[in-house]
């Protein structure tokens, strides 16, 4: 796959499947030691860093996303996050 | 409110903190000066609770308990803040949407009601303004692309949002411009009362000419060396540090 067609595919992944990559990706490499120690320190625990920080880089790909695909993926997001985030 | 005593701490088995005595009382304001690499953020991290480091001996006693038993959210919720020397970027979540958080966190541990959305917004809008932060800032992710004395007065703005009871403030002066500086010493001095404490590291003397400290602490390797009032900072500025490097040599 090219570059270009990388974001243009998006939307035609399994959404459901592909928002656990997403979880997993940013609680296991894209959350610092530093970032959660900052947020530590702000009185913030671990559970909701991972949701705020999970929520925040699963906007910023859904903000990309043509607006109907976007509609249903922050649902589907919605709906995992409550499941696995006390 | 805190005291500190005979507190050695080390990271992978080097020793940074070699026996710190420090007391800090409602109230008072605290300056630590020293030379790189004496050990000033390594305090910082260890109040707060940052973990790698191993403390060996001594303790802390926050608020008439064993700071070592709180973890680090709920040292913070019990009313220390840090204020980093080098702030983090976290992409992806606006200010607001993080301080909401952590504002809730805290209230929900204290027994407390979360903030509606619209007091939280009332009161972001004012520390804002008290700060002289475009509010536009505050919707931004949290210090992503700000510049060092944005990054700064941010967390300037954050302690003025979680009206801590004990600030540390590490070299929050450094990179600020005049302005910043201005206003930064005026947010501390505003938000100071007899029931709070400020701990300021800091390098310049500058600062300490707007946020007026009851006591200046040198630290040099690990061990405050000398304590005085204010007039401690302007020596060390007209002397440099070999002279306190020469009262650590002799302990
Ligand atoms: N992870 C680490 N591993 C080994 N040594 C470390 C580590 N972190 C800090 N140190 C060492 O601890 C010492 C104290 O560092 P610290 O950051 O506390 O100094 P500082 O007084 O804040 O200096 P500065 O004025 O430059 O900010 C330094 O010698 C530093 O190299
Ligand atoms: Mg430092």
């Amino acid at each position: 796959m090219g570059d270009k067609c990388g974001a243009h595919t998006f939307p035609y992944f399994d959404i459901s499947n592909s928002t656990a990559t997403v979880e997993h990706e940013a609680t296991t490499s894209k959350i610092s030691e530093e970032i959660m120690f900052y947020c530590k320190s702000r009185g913030i625990s671990q559970e909701d860093a991972v949701a705020l920080i999970v929520n925040g880089y699963a906007k910023e790909v859904l903000n990309q996303l043509p607006m109907e695909f976007a509609v249903e993926a922050q649902k589907l997001l919605a709906i995992s996050l409550e499941g696995s985030v006390g | 409110m805190l005291s500190i005593k005979n507190l050695r701490a080390s990271i992978h088995g080097k020793e940074i903190l070699k026996g710190i005595n420090l007391e800090v009382k409602a109230g008072e304001v605290h300056a630590i000066m020293g030379p790189n690499g004496s050990g000033k953020s390594t305090l910082a991290s260890v109040l707060a609770g940052k973990e790698g480091y191993d403390v060996t001996s001594g303790e802390v006693i926050y608020k008439g308990k064993n700071l070592f038993d709180y973890s680090p959210e709920d040292r913070a919720r019990e009313g220390i803040f840090l204020a980093f020397q080098y702030p983090v970027e976290i992409p992806g979540v606006s200010t607001t949407n993080f301080l909401k958080t952590a504002i809730n966190e805290k209230r929900k541990y204290l027994g407390q009601q979360p903030l509606s959305s619209v007091d939280f917004l009332k009161m972001l809008k004012a520390k804002a303004k008290f700060v002289e932060l475009d509010t536009e800032m505050t919707s931004r992710a949290v210090n992503v692309g700000f510049s060092g004395g944005e990054k700064k007065r941010n967390e300037i703005f954050q302690l003025a949002m979680m009206n801590p009871d004990l600030s540390i403030l590490d070299e929050t002066d450094s990179g600020l411009d005049i302005d910043a500086l201005r206003i930064v010493a005026e947010g501390v001095n505003k938000l100071k009362t007899k029931d709070n404490a400020f701990v300021i590291i800091t390098h310049y003397q500058r600062l300490l000419n707007y946020i007026v400290p009851d006591y200046v602490h040198v630290l040099s390797d690990g061990q405050i060396v000398t304590s005085g009032g204010k007039e401690l900072a302007l020596k060390l500025e007209e002397l440099g540090y070999d002279w306190v490097e020469d009262l650590a040599d002799a302990k």
